[in-house]
């Protein structure tokens, strides 16, 4: 390609290529492979986009829009600690969590006692919006699934028990989730027992919530959060590393407070 | 599969023919890396769609639901250009492509950079916000541009050892 043959060997090798053609029926027509080719790729893109498209939205069914205790519609975040009523012009914390996300825990481990006290003091108006963009990048299913069972043990007023159970008691290895005995024992630990208990179960069975998670799942990702755990604090997105200890989150809150 | 027909050229020095080999040897080489890695790359994101959809979104670049399609369709586009890259079949125009693609992510990966977003790049799954301390725009930016380079060669030099469009089209001009 690069030298360019001499007329007599040019010639030598067309009558070369010629024979070797011929022997073979002449060759495939590039135009009719071009075709081929290209009418296979767009089935192959406009098959996977229509595929990918609907598994997406099956996630996205099955709870009849039905919302826990406190929220009044679908994509707004649930009131947490709601029995305490705040002190004026104490701020509201937003707290977005996933319940398979590894990070999430060590926040809940680190920051949760001090969030609750604030919360249970009045000094914090709290609002946690329980994702589940996990379930797809780990294809399993267990963050929907621990997610209704947190908001069906909400309906037993045992939201933040149940929660308090699944962020301490996430797998080893993350992708592993939850299995169905696991959320049960969350939500006996949580204090539900007897008919509540079949209740809790009955809804879990059912994923009522599923529809209010995947509500929370697009509204949080469509108000710029990204990841989680992401804490907003009177609305602005807070980095972590600035609240990262009990002193520097309460100090946060205190700077926050009206 | 060879080129039989150098056999008879005596015209033609000897040395430039092993060049012309380690040539060919090298588009191999360049073709199975870029289509390997397109394959991997969307084979990584298929049954992820809501994950794809959100490292595409992520890069605030395209308006939400556009990028929510890109981000539907981009596995698929990649495996197509991949597995073609790997028959060699069409080798300039799929090495067009690949590489405009690779420079469309390098650009991408830039202006996130540029922009102070916190994103891993989402190029072989995962994706979406990172700490600040856990992006990796230069390594991304530079793996990217090793993968355009193979693409850039195929694009400049689309004959390559063991290709489907040898196989079909044989000598005639390349399409």
């Amino acid at each position: 390609m690069a030298k360019k043959p001499t007329p007599s060997a040019a010639s030598a090798r067309q009558a070369k290529i010629q024979a070797a053609q011929s022997s073979r029926g002449g060759g495939a027509n590039v135009i009719v492979v071009a075709t081929v080719v290209v009418v296979v790729a767009i089935i192959a893109v406009v098959g996977g986009v229509i595929w990918a498209q609907s598994s997406d939205q099956q996630d996205a069914t099955g709870g009849a829009n039905a919302l826990p205790p406190g929220v009044s519609a679908l994509g707004a975040g649930f009131p947490g600690f709601a029995d305490v009523t705040p002190a004026a012009g104490a701020p509201t914390v937003d707290l977005y969590l996933d319940y398979q996300c590894p990070a999430c825990a060590s926040f809940e481990a680190a920051l949760g006692p001090t969030i609750h006290g604030l919360a249970e003091a009045g000094r914090i108006t709290l609002v946690y919006h329980v994702k589940n963009f996990l379930d797809d990048n780990l294809k399993n299913d267990s963050s929907t699934r621990a997610a209704n069972g947190a908001f069906c043990a909400a309906d037993a007023g045992r939201f933040q028990e149940f929660s308090d159970q699944v962020f301490p008691n996430q797998p080893a290895r993350e992708g592993e989730g939850f299995t169905d005995a696991q959320l049960r024992g969350f939500a006996e630990a949580a204090g539900i027992s007897g008919d509540a208990l079949t209740t809790w179960q009955s809804c879990l069975d059912a994923g009522t919530y599923t529809d209010y998670v995947n509500s929370v799942e697009a509204q949080s990702f469509e108000d710029g959060v990204r990841g989680t755990p992401t804490v907003r604090i009177n609305g602005e997105i807070v980095d972590l590393g600035s609240i990262g200890s009990p002193e520097l989150f309460t100090e946060a809150v205190e700077n926050a407070t009206a | 599969m060879s080129t039989r027909t150098g056999d008879a050229t005596t015209d033609v020095p000897l040395g430039s023919r092993r060049r012309e080999r380690v040539m060919d040897a090298v588009g191999l080489a360049a073709r199975l890396l870029l289509g390997g890695v397109l394959i991997w790359a969307g084979a990584a994101k298929v049954g992820r769609p809501l994950t794809a959809q959100r490292a595409v979104q992520a890069y605030e670049i395209l308006p939400m639901d556009v990028a929510g399609w890109v981000g539907l369709a981009l596995p698929f586009v990649e495996i197509v250009l991949g597995v073609l890259l790997v028959l060699g079949l069409f080798t300039r125009p799929v090495a067009i492509v690949s590489t405009l693609l690779m420079l469309a992510f390098i650009a991408g990966i830039a202006q996130a950079w540029a922009r102070g977003l916190t994103i891993d790049c989402g190029c072989f799954g995962g994706g979406g916000q990172v700490g600040a301390d856990e992006t990796r725009y230069p390594q991304e930016i530079a793996r990217d541009a090793c993968f355009a380079l193979a693409g850039a060669w195929l694009w400049w030099r689309p004959r390559t050892l063991a290709s489907l469009d040898h196989v079909l089209f044989g000598q005639q001009r390349r399409p």
